[in-house]
């Protein structure tokens, strides 16, 4: 099979949406749920063993985009759809595809308590369909296309409990917060096709944004126009910090957790979120034309990778944590792509698709056996009724805590967190005035992974280990009368108390995670041995930058890294093993004010919420009365009250013949025409 | 065969076929007016068979006199521009008289305003004559004077009448505007015409302002201000929220199409009449435009009715059409053209929506709704992806026209037409149109049913699916091969942009659409330079004067004289049709360059 088929990636998804969307709840009833889920399971399979293939006869002419047919055509300008398949590509394709099974059938599981069932595969299979168009599209406007089709596929499934209207709020500030960043990456395009369409001999067929005819005329033009490089650069960032959750875009990523868990796994942590890197990674072209670009982006992905650590600690819900927790990890990619260590971020992206989805699949389990309660002061000693969740779950801490001895072994998160933080200390691309951000952005990332390892001790701990079982302590309702919304059939179908007992899942959803636990723990030493993954991904070296070590010279990076991991994990043991503290129990007033300051995110979401939603309404309800109302409309109202009240003056011409207006609407004609007669006049001398 | 009057008329007669029926008799009048709304979109299907894509010029064109002694005839034609449009306006017609049909108060004379309503759209969009054309422009208050008045809600005379008289007094500037230009044609020419292709001519070669210029400004804001009331651009778009709110369903669906006679308009007169004046009025035509963008999304998300914030909305959405066709660039104004189609369908679609909202609960106030998901899953579903439509997603039609609108405004401001800030704006609108969709959506739908009255409320019909699925097929159609749409318009959209843009000598005209654009290039890309090498090297001037003409034309040497020849004709064969596109970014032709300056040539032929 050649790479020309890899429209078939594409065909499967579709055929599998329709499906679902058409033909979803007559299948259900007819042939039941299972064949539903299978159903929606098998196009994914499919797209992962058609994209694994291809991946496989991948050899030369890599980038040779494949169209398909004419999409917008028109004032000089032509964006085909086409695909391109190149490493880049095709390793986003088999993470969506292959993580995407997985989820997709562990939500089979999942989800099959709930209904609309088929709404649900419909909304997920649509997603993996834009998900592959954006990584897949040729050019930049179908990587928009995906883009925006993630976002909406994403809002869908925030808001699939609709009857929640806090869901359905978090699928709105999703969409939105998303949208401010389309905003900026829309403006990123126009620049680019401006600048590409007034520089001379550029494009000649008007493929603009097809990447195989504008990234090396964007090399030429910009190497003219270095301000222009930092501009482009910076709008496209300003897209990848609102898809990737980076600050302080990040603000709808810890609420979209209100959409079911293996959402959360598929979309806000292994794929969708790490958009932002695939784009950077594109056009990493630009970047590497801007250091201050590149500077800004690694300050950004430090910061936001420092902040988001910090407010892990203050979470009580399990999948909270682990949504900062992703946030971190993202600025730990954007620390990569800035420093010039492209292919580190993309290698983080891959074993944190492995690990994270593994957490998430695995917070899902638990949740699923806690009757749908997610706070972890409630859990406890969990590993004996859960086993395989977590033993499973433990090897996901692990590595995304980035346990390894170096030259020996480690986990998946080891390898590219290594490379990530050597990329930011061995270079010296991203700086501005000769101060080296990059590299500071490294040491701050070192300091990042030790609070990476102790939250997420915390996280295992409060969980399975102790010997307490907390919810033991929830009082029984007295009466178990029904309640007043039986139809109510969503995640608090019933409530977790004192009698519950936590069964381990079913096989549909306890096999997801042991693949992923065996590609945690694997994927990163496979890939990185003999720098594997860094030839795959960027056969050459890169056309600016040349050769982007990430051993820095002079610096036991290896060393700090371990003791970074393993202190941090022991930290947490030393804090969380004997079981939940006392200053971090239900009751919030006991917290120390830095643990609460670290819940409410330092206050930051509340002010931008305050300034945002209120304010913005504020602002529109004013231009609204005053402006609208008052001023504009009051001036025609008003014309028109004059008119009347000179009307009541001059009663006596109201006299009811209607050639009598006639006569008065001529009049003002005249006037009129007497006016423009006179500006004429006056213009011809 | 006379295409064009049929279709214009076919209409007024479904109307006057209804006058004959007896009112009680609801069925048949229900079915004649059905009737005539599908026969008048079937035939307008017709044009496109009859279209040719690659013409700028007037197509289908009639001309009989009608007021001879004032020069004003009975004048129309169909070019790329007004094509769609009208194809726009029979299918909405359908549109609006199928949700219509439960009318229970004097259905035959609703019907009747719906049909003569239709019919002076059709005009409007048709007429080439600048006095039928405001025959036409007038003729749409009254049937919507009527709607509103008789079919409206609580405060409908109020909204009446100030709808009527708002719309009026715009239009009585343009009525002035074309008197001035037919004075000034009278003072060039020696003849009186209103005629538009005789006029554009005389723009064209500069004749008509070469004495009159410093009056442009005020004839050209004549006509602006009639049509930027009508499209509704910001500030003069305060009519707009009360009609919608006290119009019948029908009336806001066809008021989606009229307020396209104000775009449209803009493209028709403002554009190739008023070159000079149009250079120096950009920067603040752009500017109302994004401010209205900008400004209807914001107020549009603090109305507590459905209504009044879709007509907000169409104040936003209609400023990217007003920012594309102001661009004056390829991809802006194609966009411009294109988003006016789309603002039609997705606009329509949730006034339908709505409309069916309004049927059922007799409110379109927010506060009475919330949670209908659950209860009308159909209703919801149509509206979510009419909404994404309106939010511009890509997939969707209005994501091909608002982004090529951005891209042709960016790449303006880029070349320093205006400013980027308007832009950045602009493009800012559409994080705001997100808000205010998707908090409508959540207000609506999303929740618990919150009022009991509410809880029985019926899901869609199968013909009220039926209806809302026709223009659903649109928005991803429009979406997904926007070719289809825009292919017919890029001609006419290229040239009009020439009008505007090129120097005088320089524009093309209505009256030779035998000229390839590409003579007149000035700011794109040539695609054939080999082919176009014979003009780039000598100059337009000795190749015109020495082709023979072809047709006689009394003035000598037009420009079209040359066109035929058989010089040109063998070695720029493609000009027009692009066999393989392999352009030359850069290598543009410079009229006004070296070599390529053209000696004037002769006038252009007057008919």
């Amino acid at each position: 099979m050649t790479y020309e088929s890899i429209w078939l990636v594409l065909l499967f998804p579709v055929l599998g949406f329709l499906t679902q969307a058409l033909l979803g709840t007559r299948i259900e009833k007819a042939l039941g749920r299972r064949v539903l889920g299978f159903l929606a399971v098998l196009p994914i399979v499919l797209s992962f063993a058609v994209g694994l293939v291809i991946t496989l006869g991948l050899k030369g002419d890599r980038s040779a985009p494949v169209t398909i047919c004419e999409w917008i055509t028109g004032g000089g300008l032509s964006i085909p759809f086409e695909l391109v398949v190149d490493p880049l590509s095709m390793t986003m394709v088999l993470i969506i595809t292959g993580v995407g099974a997985l989820i997709h059938l562990y939500a089979t599981g999942y989800m099959n308590e709930e209904r609309e069932f088929a709404r649900f595969f419909t909304y997920m299979n649509l997603f993996i369909l834009a998900m592959l168009i954006l990584v897949l599209g040729g050019n930049l406007l179908l990587l928009y296309v995906g883009w925006e089709g993630v976002g909406l596929c994403s809002y869908l499934l925030i808001g699939f409990w609709y009857k929640d209207l806090a869901n359905a709020k978090a699928a709105n500030k999703a969409f939105i917060v998303n949208r401010i960043g389309d905003w900026g990456l829309s403006l990123g395009l126009m620049l680019i096709v401006a600048l590409l369409m007034s520089s001379k001999g550029a494009i000649l067929d008007g493929r603009f944004l097809s990447y195989d005819t504008m990234l090396p005329a964007l090399k030429t033009v910009l190497a003219a126009h270095p301000a222009m490089a930092t501009a482009i650069a910076l709008l496209l960032f300003v897209g990848a910090a609102g898809k990737s959750a980076q600050f302080p875009l990040y603000l709808w990523l810890p609420d979209a957790m209100a959409g079911p868990t293996p959402v959360s796994a598929l979309i806000h942590a292994a794929t969708m979120v790490t958009s932002g890197v695939v784009l950077l990674n594109r056009m990493h072209i630009v970047f590497e034309m801007s250091p201050v670009a590149s500077a800004v982006v690694c300050v950004i992905g430090a910061f936001t990778a420092l902040f988001a650590a910090l407010i892990a600690f203050g979470q009580s819900d399990i999948k909270k944590v682990l949504a900062y927790s992703t946030v971190s990890q993202l600025g730990f990619m954007f620390i990569a792509c800035g420093a010039g260590a492209y292919w580190a971020g993309m290698f983080h992206v891959t074993t944190h698709a492995f690990f994270k989805a593994l957490l998430f699949l695995g917070a899902g389990a638990v949740i699923h056996a806690m009757a749908h309660n997610q706070d972890m002061r409630n859990y406890g000693n969990l590993r004996k009724y859960l086993p395989i969740t977590f033993w499973t779950m433990v090897i996901g801490t692990l590595a995304i805590c980035a346990v390894g001895i170096p030259g020996v072994f480690g986990f998946a998160g080891f390898y590219s967190k290594e490379a990530i933080l050597g990329g930011a200390l061995a270079n010296t691309h991203a700086q501005i005035n000769g101060v080296q951000l990059g590299q500071i952005a490294g040491w701050v990332g070192l300091g990042v992974a030790a609070l990476t390892s102790i939250y997420m001790t915390r996280l295992t701990c409060l969980t399975f280990l102790g010997k307490e079982e907390r919810w033991r302590s929830i009082p029984a309702p007295v009466v178990d009368a029904h309640h007043d919304d039986a139809d109510h059939h969503d995640e608090a179908h019933h409530e977790l108390d004192e009698r519950h007992t936590p069964h381990e899942v079913p096989v549909s959803m306890w096999l997801p995670l042991v693949v992923l636990a065996v590609l945690s723990i694997g994927s990163g030493f496979v890939l990185a041995k003999g720098g594997a993954f860094e030839k795959w991904l960027y056969p050459t070296a890169l056309p600016v930058l040349g050769e982007v070590s990430t051993e820095p010279s002079g610096i036991p990076l290896a060393m700090y890294s371990m003791i970074a991991a393993l202190g941090g994990i022991a930290l947490g043991l030393v804090f969380y093993l004997k079981g939940l503290p006392k200053n971090q129990g239900l009751d919030e007033s006991k917290w120390t004010g830095l643990r609460r300051a670290e819940r409410d995110q330092f206050g930051f979401d509340n002010a931008m919420t305050i300034a945002a939603v209120e304010g913005g309404g504020d602002i529109a309800r004013g231009l609204w009365k005053w402006c609208d109302d008052g001023l504009m409309n009051g001036f025609v109202e008003g014309l028109g009250k004059l008119s009347g009240g000179m009307g009541d003056l001059m009663k006596r011409w109201q006299t009811g013949y209607v050639r009598l207006y006639a006569l008065m609407m001529l009049l003002g004609l005249v006037g009129l025409i007497g006016f423009f007669a006179l500006a004429i006049q006056r213009g011809v001398h | 065969m006379n295409l064009l009057s049929i279709i214009i008329f076919l209409p007024l007669l479904g109307a006057l076929a209804l006058l004959a029926l007896p009112e009680r008799k609801t069925k048949t009048i229900q079915q004649v007016s059905m009737l005539t709304a599908l026969l008048t979109f079937v035939t307008s299907l017709g044009l496109l068979l009859k279209f040719d894509g690659e013409s700028y010029g007037f197509q289908l064109v009639e001309r009989y006199q009608w007021i001879a002694p004032l020069g004003i005839g009975y004048k129309v034609g169909l070019d790329g521009i007004s094509l769609m449009l009208v194809l726009l306006t029979t299918l909405l017609s359908i549109v609006a008289i199928g949700c219509s049909m439960k009318i229970d108060q004097r259905l035959r004379a609703f019907m009747i305003c719906v049909l003569i309503l239709e019919t002076a759209m059709l005009g409007t969009f048709l007429s080439t004559d600048l006095v039928l054309f405001f025959v036409f422009f007038e003729l749409t208050l009254i049937p919507m004077w009527l709607l509103i008045n008789i079919w409206g809600g609580k405060n409908r005379a109020h909204a009446a009448n100030k709808f009527l008289i708002y719309t009026f007094a715009g239009s009585i500037f343009m009525l002035i505007g074309i008197i001035s230009l037919g004075y000034l044609y009278f003072k060039t020419t020696g003849r009186l015409s209103f005629d538009l292709v005789d006029i554009q001519a005389q723009v064209a070669n500069g004749k008509l302002w070469a004495t009159a210029i410093a009056a442009q400004p005020y004839i050209f804001w004549a006509f602006a201000i009639a049509f930027l009331v009508k499209s509704p651009g910001f500030p003069f778009h305060t009519w707009m929220p009360d009609t919608y709110a006290e119009s019948p369903i029908a009336g806001v669906i066809l008021s989606s199409v009229m307020v396209k006679m104000g775009t449209f308009g803009f493209l028709r007169f403002c554009l190739p009449l008023f070159p000079e004046a149009l250079k120096s009025q950009v920067p603040l035509l752009v500017a109302l435009a994004a401010i209205g963008i900008v400004y209807g999304a914001a107020v549009a998300a603090v109305q507590p009715d459905m209504r009044r914030m879709m007509a907000y909305s169409s104040l936003s959405h209609m400023g990217f059409v007003l920012l594309g066709i102001f661009s004056l660039t390829r991809m802006g104004v194609l966009g411009g053209v294109y988003q006016q189609l789309n603002h039609g369908i997705s606009a329509s679609i949730l006034f339908l929506l709505v409309g069916y909202l309004a049927q059922r609960r007799g409110s379109t106030m927010f506060s009475d709704f919330g949670g209908l998901k659950a209860q009308t899953p159909i209703l919801a579903a149509i509206f979510l992806l009419g909404m994404l439509s309106s939010v511009g997603l890509p997939g969707t039609n209005g994501f091909v026209g608002e982004f090529l609108v951005l891209l042709g405004s960016f790449q303006a401001a880029y070349a320093d037409q205006f400013s980027i800030g308007v832009v950045v704006l602009a493009a800012f609108g559409v994080v705001l149109t997100a808000v205010y969709l998707l908090y409508m959506f959540q207000r609506i739908f999303y929740g618990k049913i919150t009022n009991p009255e509410n809880a029985n409320l019926a899901d869609l019909s199968r013909s009220e699916v039926a209806l809302a699925g026709v223009l659903i097929v649109f928005i991803f159609w429009g979406g997904l091969v926007p070719n289809s749409f825009m292919k017919p318009m890029k001609v006419s959209v290229d040239a009009t942009i020439l009008m505007a843009k090129g120097m005088v000598d320089h524009r093309p005209h209505w009256d030779s659409p035998e000229t390839p654009l590409e003579y007149y290039n000035l700011q794109k890309p040539i695609r054939h330079v080999e082919a176009l090498k014979p003009i780039i090297r000598n100059g337009p001037k000795p190749f015109l004067m020495a082709a023979p003409p072809q047709t006689p034309s009394p003035a000598g040497m037009g420009i079209r004289a040359g066109s035929g020849a058989p010089k040109p004709a063998a070695a720029a064969p493609a000009d027009s049709k692009p066999v393989a596109p392999k352009p030359a970014l850069g290598s543009r032709l410079a009229p006004r360059s070296g070599s390529a300056t053209p000696a004037k040539p002769a006038p252009g032929g007057t008919r």
